[in-house]
């Protein structure tokens, strides 16, 4: 359970981050909180010769209202975004979330991020910013691209992300005042990975549903419906469609049922949604 | 090889040691420093053993290298205790029988710590909420429960706020 070996590179400046990636490529990691990457390394799953600090780097702390988005950078910790004064107004859907993110000694020390550049499917920020259709800012020593989350996600810990390429920062699109939210996730632990999270949001009659944990990509499915009655009884439709993956921690018919029951909180707690009401 | 030279401060003193990249903050201070009362549990984040502040927030320190935490001010189990004893929390604990075999226990006064200071009266759910990050397989939690809340009661009526 410890770490092999490797090279700590503590980087002071976001051009010296860029500069090492370019460097080491493959052989390289971002370490930004390490609530992943360490335990990863300390079973050896991963063990790359080389790790880029950028806990030291003060230019990508940023957390900004950018092109209609909530942008945040790549040291942003999660703790700081949940107590930022402004989120439940600009994006209530990650507010809703924050509590069922792990324990607050890792939100304490995570990123919003590195959770993104996980990339795991059952990841409440993944979610969030699938379902919202967010973006990430990937930057290379040459060039710069944003790809939206559809073809950044690829597969389970699966991403877009060139090994030269540093995620700069996400974005959050910001939606609509009279947008509903709706939040709810099934776990076996209180802070535990989701076996099943559902996110839902409601502009006027047209609906955004998210599901996480359920396979090897957060999937996001649109409708219209008028009533919550519609809404509930598209979600049957969808939970009886999709592909969903069984595996030690639940069936599919479990998975399944979650996605019923909780997919109806959701669309539930969108339909009451108040903005004032978030806590 | 030892080719980092870390300066930190540790419960008000200031320590220096040496290690390596891959040296997890909790070894360092367990071996280079000595001070062995925070407890290496599951070394991956999960159990909560580990937990310390770092700058005033608590996390987990088998998460995070030695020398990332050059320059940091740290607080321990050790630095818990008053001059002249245990603190009320640990004296609460004892009380509780909130501690069994002990081993989780370091973990769970800074956990506990934290949560008073953020919240000082907190709820029964609040206090399961705020220690869920910390595993115990001994005592079921009751004991650890009743005893933070017991403190957090008496610290609010010292304080002279009126307690719900």
């Amino acid at each position: 359970m410890k770490s092999a070996p490797f090279v700590m590179h503590q980087a002071t400046s976001k051009q010296e981050v860029l500069d090492l990636l370019d460097q080491f490529g493959e052989d390289a990691r971002i370490l930004a909180g390490g609530q992943t990457l360490v335990p990863v390394l300390a079973m050896r799953v991963a063990s790359p010769d080389h790790l880029i600090d950028i806990n030291k780097v003060t230019d990508l702390n940023h957390i900004e209202i950018s092109n209609g988005t909530l942008q945040v950078g790549a040291g942003v910790r999660q703790a700081v975004l949940e107590c930022w004064s402004n989120l439940h107004s600009v994006q209530p859907l990650l507010q809703m979330m924050f509590p069922w993110i792990a324990h607050a000694p890792i939100r304490n020390r995570g990123t919003i991020c590195g959770s993104i550049a996980h990339a795991d499917p059952s990841a409440e920020l993944v979610l969030a910013l699938a379902v919202l259709e967010g973006s990430v800012i990937l930057r290379s020593k040459k060039s710069k691209r944003i790809v939206k989350a559809g073809n950044f996600f690829l597969g389970a810990l699966q991403t877009s992300r060139q090994s030269n390429e540093l995620i700069e920062a996400v974005q959050f699109p910001i939606l609509g005042d009279d947008t509903g939210y709706g939040f709810a996730e099934y776990g076996y632990r209180h802070g535990d990975f989701a076996v099943v999270a559902v996110a839902a949001i409601k502009e006027g009659n047209r609906w955004t549903i998210g599901f996480g944990g359920i396979d090897d990509t957060v999937r996001v499915h649109q409708f219209d419906a008028l009533t919550l009655e519609q809404a509930k009884h598209l979600i049957n439709q969808l939970a009886s469609e999709i592909e969903v993956r069984e595996d030690p921690t639940a069936t599919a018919g479990l998975r399944r049922h979650l996605m019923r029951t909780l997919g109806a909180r959701a669309c539930q707690q969108a339909m009451e949604f108040k903005k004032d009401l978030v806590q | 090889m030892k080719n980092h030279s870390v300066n930190i401060i540790l419960n008000g003193v200031l320590r220096q040691g040496q290690c390596e990249s891959r040296t997890t903050l909790l070894d360092f201070i367990r071996h280079e420093l000595g001070a062995t009362g925070t407890h290496v549990g599951c070394e991956h984040g999960v159990c909560g053993a580990c937990t310390i502040e770092v700058d005033g927030q608590i996390i987990r320190s088998c998460l995070m290298f030695a020398c990332q935490a050059d320059g940091a001010n740290i607080k321990t189990v050790e630095g818990v205790a008053n001059s002249d004893g245990m603190s009320d929390l640990q004296h609460a604990f004892k009380k509780h029988h909130a501690l069994q075999c002990g081993f989780c226990t370091p973990g769970f006064l800074m956990s506990a710590e934290d949560l008073l200071r953020k919240n000082p009266n907190p709820t029964e759910m609040e206090v399961r909420e705020g220690l869920s990050g910390n595993l115990c397989r001994c005592t079921g939690y009751v004991g650890i429960v009743e005893a933070v809340l017991e403190v957090a009661a008496s610290r609010v009526n010292v304080n002279g706020e009126r307690h719900a």
